[in-house]
């Protein structure tokens, strides 16, 4: 199992680092986000006032960027995967001796590797722009996992998506959702306390909130919102029901 | 140890039946022996691609059983995966990749060592003829190229069975010739059972130790290339015309030199032991009955003609 894991993990490393533009279009949004609005908003918003303290406005966005670009990528994995099984590719896998479930793990787990790499490069950037990171390397890096469980969730569900999907064009449609509308919905951008209820309440059942809520504090200091381990709860909840979901899809679209 | 079995492959019964009841297999009995070279040939849409998806544990059959090297596809689908090397009738590779990434990275699914990898792949692109092209990109290969891939990616794993799907589907005569040629190399390997499915009769005749002429997902008649066509009589003389048809029938079935006859809507074939003899007889006897000839021809009997004889329709070459 997991040979096959590797080797599939490595043959889609490898076409992402031969693919400079890949690279290029997945970084250029985020880096836009915090230099562009984050610099524009800092002019107008200063710092922001979170339960007492204060924090800086590029500070407060970057979880949100990151967990945004987290999304893109998964919906990019998802387009992968639907490429793969339209043209045919992924009929190599399916007589090789694998177990299927490598065969789903190996692009997904490429995927959140993708995401890994892209939030380190992100949170660089925002540090350079103003962002203070917490003195704790632990919670750095704590943040940094539990982003990747949050990420494997949306890949999941990118994933089940593209097997059932006949085709791009509906794959997209199905999946539009899981990208800006979901940041908008959420505190990515400003803070729960502002919201009017209803926005309240659908930020409270998506998942994003919780993320990006653990990651402000893991990261920033930021003191948190809501209970640290409900928050913890719901990001292994939903990774764990992304995967769920994709397998259970796999494995009704394959023999 | 793999177990020599004297059956590579054994279908019974097998039926499969797609989702709005399209039956593209209708019960299907193969027998292939180990160390043969078996070609299913047939239209497109005969039942083909079904029965080698079958075979390679791709899809479930609907009822009946299927045996690969003695394993069941259905109860023990990972030992027929070890077994079975596949090339697909589109081209299935990743155009990103090179040439070698794309054999390296099957060697890896399949658990081969660092060593072995490197020993094959020398080998088969040799055989292949793709040492130059090797480390470029397979989007920059021609058709013929990514063929001859695939069919080196097929043979990494050293199959105990070799599945090929059209494997000259779509390529120019010179490397239809070319797989041809590295098929027949392999032929001495020992042990090496080829099941190849194709609607190109020359293919199967070339190729083929046996043949299986299948159309509307069965078997119509299985035999080696030689003995089908020798039921043909030794040259076909193909006419077509108007007129009195039926009178013209009847005279010629009377003719001691005629061996068999077979109509389809595109004409008549009649089996002769001398074609360039009798033509002239036939034309008069025509003449005589009133059957104007519009076309008349004399041919060595082929496989088509063997179909023609089954099925009542021309295997067209698309």
């Amino acid at each position: 199992m997991t040979t096959a894991i590797s080797t599939i993990w490595s043959k889609h490393m490898t076409k992402f680092v031969k693919n400079g533009e890949e690279w290029m279009a997945t970084l250029f949004m985020p880096i836009l986000w915090i230099l562009l609005f984050g610099a524009g908003m800092k002019a107008m918003m200063g710092d922001m006032p979170l339960a007492g303290t204060n924090i800086a406005y590029i500070a407060f966005i970057t979880p949100g960027i990151v967990a945004l670009t987290a999304l893109s990528g998964a919906v990019n994995g998802g387009a992968t995967l639907l490429d793969e099984k339209l043209r045919g590719i992924l009929k190599e896998y399916l007589v090789a001796p694998i177990p299927r479930l490598s065969i789903l793990l190996g692009n997904m787990l490429s995927n959140v590797t993708k995401s890994l790499l892209q939030a380190v490069i992100i949170l660089l950037v925002a540090v350079l722009m103003g962002a203070a990171l917490t003195g704790n390397p632990f919670g750095w890096l704590l943040g940094l996992v539990l982003m990747l469980v949050f990420a494997l969730g949306f890949v999941g569900i990118a994933s089940a998506v593209a097997m059932r999907a006949p085709n791009t064009g509906s794959y997209h449609a199905l999946i539009f959702l899981l990208n800006l509308p979901l940041l908008f919905a959420s505190n990515a951008l400003y803070p729960l306390q502002i919201m009017p209820t209803w926005l309240k309440v659908v930020s409270y059942i998506n998942p994003t909130t919780y993320i990006i809520d653990l990651t402000r504090g893991l990261w920033f200091g930021t003191p948190m919102a809501l209970n640290g381990l409900l928050s913890v709860g719901v990001v292994l909840a939903w990774g764990f029901l992304g995967t769920y979901l994709a397998y259970f899809s796999f494995s009704r679209a394959v023999r | 140890m793999t177990r020599q079995q004297e059956l590579a492959i054994e279908t019974a019964g097998l039926v499969k039946r797609y989702d709005g009841d399209v039956l593209a297999v209708d019960g299907l009995d193969l027998e292939i022996a180990s160390g043969t070279a078996y070609a299913l040939l047939g239209p497109n849409g005969a039942g083909k691609t079904t029965t080698i998806s079958v075979l390679t544990t791709l899809l479930e059959p609907t009822s009946g059983s299927a045996k690969v090297s003695g394993f069941d596809v259905l109860r023990e689908a990972d030992r027929v995966r070890e077994r079975i090397g596949v090339t697909f009738q589109d081209i299935v590779l990743d155009p990103d990749l090179t040439g070698r990434q794309v054999l390296d990275i099957h060697g890896r699914l399949y658990r081969q060592s660092k060593r072995e990898r490197q020993e094959k792949i020398q080998a088969l692109t040799q055989l292949v003829e793709l040492e130059e092209a090797l480390d470029r990109a397979v989007k920059t290969y021609s058709g013929g190229m990514k063929r001859r891939l695939e069919l080196a990616r097929g043979l990494m794993t050293e199959p105990e069975i070799l599945f090929l799907d059209e494997p000259t589907l779509g390529l120019d005569p010179q490397n239809r010739a070319a797989i041809w040629d590295y098929l027949h190399q392999l032929r001495d390997e020992a042990g090496l059972t080829v099941l190849l499915t194709t609607h190109y009769m020359e293919e199967a005749e070339e190729l083929a130790d046996r043949v299986g002429i299948i159309d509307h997902g069965r078997l119509v008649t299985e035999g080696s290339p030689a003995e089908l066509i020798e039921e043909m009589g030794a040259d076909v003389i193909s006419v077509t015309g108007q007129g009195a048809r039926g009178a013209f029938l009847d005279a010629v079935k009377s003719l001691d030199f005629v061996e068999r006859i077979d109509e389809s809507e595109d004409g008549i074939q009649i089996g002769v032991d001398n074609g360039s003899h009798r033509l002239a007889e036939l034309v008069s006897v025509a003449s005589q009955d009133g059957f104007a000839i519009k076309d008349i021809s004399i041919s060595k009997p082929s496989l088509g003609d063997v179909f023609l004889k089954y099925t009542g329709r021309q295997l067209r070459d698309h």
